[in-house]
């Protein structure tokens, strides 16, 4: 078993998130807050500021006319959203590259972790969630964790892989008894790290959903499912496979039928090629 | 010169410096068709196993289902002077989250729907490599109908 105390120090090689990503996701949890609140804290940072002008104008939203001030691209998208391309545009430093542990090429964990982030906010609108850039958020970076146990993983596939082949574990279960710590429990611990809320940390770390949630058990499950439906399309899959555990019972608290995985995956489809050259901007 | 074939698309070719790669198809199902004497091949990377999900879908994009993508892609090889009773034909994905049962196992189904569709039209699978949590990559090479499958973190083998 590898050290843990060094493994968790791995969270300081991380590039930190940006202050915006923190302020914008504060702002979106205040019911009281405006759009001139978000545009201003936004307006600051004019690396995130050009990255949400290029991406607003992608043919992602196809909008019609074009959009050159962070007011016009909140008008146009609306707060959630705008809040949701920040934290995209913050977050992209730490996930672009490649993990070779889980046999991912660079951009791999990207691609997964946007069309997680999509697919979840898709799900959360139609279960008419109240927190969607708590679930938007939450599935953009519930692999984060992977960034850090990548090398581990690498270090210890063969075992890891030995406990999913033979023995029914799942790849999360197998790396908490190989290497000791889970990707999502150690991904649980870098959102507390970026203080982020603890609804976040605790969706992050339960993302597989190992145990009934105490605090956020919708969110999670929406973020559970968003992530089952891309390994399902093969969005971000890497030598871990498709190795975790369905859960029915989830799915049918969500009331979600296997037509709506279906339509959900073939809409997603549709949009692929378009959400891809959105993030390569 | 690799030709990829995205999700939900296909691609045929008689160029035999061609090879045809699809990447990472988690439930997701490869069909790659090969006939040596045309030296045609093609590949077909589809999502779901019926087009009755969204009819106005498979009419823009046959390449999503098994039962609209399966008949074009040998349409298309045919096209290129491509013979039935020649094709080689093999069938990678169709991977499985573990505990997914029943209708919600979308890999096992797009499976049993390209097996259908070829029992019965006479078409005789030669190679198979579906199921279980891996994920696959497939791979043709036009020249020759070498080809060869992937499985992510386990390396490549040539069948």
């Amino acid at each position: 078993m590898s050290d843990i105390k060094s493994i968790i120090k791995g969270i300081d090689k991380l590039k930190p998130i940006p202050q915006v990503a923190s302020k914008v996701m504060s702002i979106a949890r205040d019911p009281e807050s405006s759009m001139s609140d978000l545009s201003k804290v936004i307006v600051f940072d004019t690396a995130v500021t050009a990255n949400l002008l290029k991406v607003a104008n992608s043919a992602y939203f196809g909008l019609h006319d074009k959009v050159d001030s962070v007011h016009q691209a909140i008008v146009h998208l609306g707060m959630d959203q705008v809040v949701d391309l920040v934290v995209i545009s913050a977050s992209s430093e730490n996930l672009k590259s490649a993990q070779e542990g889980y046999d991912l090429n660079a951009g791999d964990l990207w691609k997964y972790s946007v069309s997680s982030a999509l697919i979840a906010r898709e799900l959360a609108e139609k279960k008419e969630a109240n927190e969607i850039n708590l679930i938007f958020t939450a599935a953009l970076l519930k692999d984060i964790g992977k960034v850090i146990l990548n090398q581990y993983v690498k270090d210890s596939f063969d075992k890891i892989n030995a406990l999913v082949t033979e023995q029914n574990f799942t790849f999360r279960e197998a790396e908490k008894k190989v290497i000791g710590i889970d990707h999502a429990e150690l991904g649980g611990m870098v959102a507390e790290n970026w203080d982020f809320s603890p609804q976040m940390v605790e969706i992050i770390r339960n993302h597989h959903l190992p145990q009934k949630s105490s605090i956020s058990e919708f969110e999670s499950s929406i973020v559970y499912i968003a992530d089952t439906i891309c390994m399902m399309m093969g969005i971000g899959v890497g030598s871990d496979g498709l190795a975790y555990r369905f859960h029915q019972e989830v799915v049918e608290r969500l009331s979600l039928s296997d037509r709506d995985f279906q339509k959900v995956i073939s809409g997603f489809c549709e949009k692929l090629e378009q959400v891809y050259s959105m993030i390569r901007i | 010169m690799s030709l990829i074939v995205g999700v939900s698309d296909m691609k045929v070719s008689d160029d035999t410096e061609a090879t045809l790669v699809t990447y990472s198809l988690g439930s997701c199902i490869g069909v790659a068709i090969y006939d040596a004497v045309a030296r045609v091949g093609g590949l077909l990377h589809y999502m779901l196993p019926e087009s009755s999900l969204d009819p106005e879908k498979a009419k823009k994009n046959p390449f999503m289902f098994a039962d609209t993508g399966i008949p074009a892609l040998f349409k298309a090889a045919y096209k290129l002077g491509a013979k039935k009773q020649r094709m080689k034909v093999i069938v990678a994905g169709g991977a499985e989250i573990l505990d997914q049962k029943g209708v919600f196992n979308i890999g096992k189904r797009n499976d049993a729907a390209i097996r259908k569709m070829l029992h019965r039209n006479n078409v005789i699978i030669d190679y198979n490599d579906v199921g279980g949590v891996v994920n696959r990559t497939i791979k043709l090479a036009v020249n020759n109908g070498d080809t060869w499958i992937k499985v992510s973190g386990k390396g490549e083998k040539k069948i």
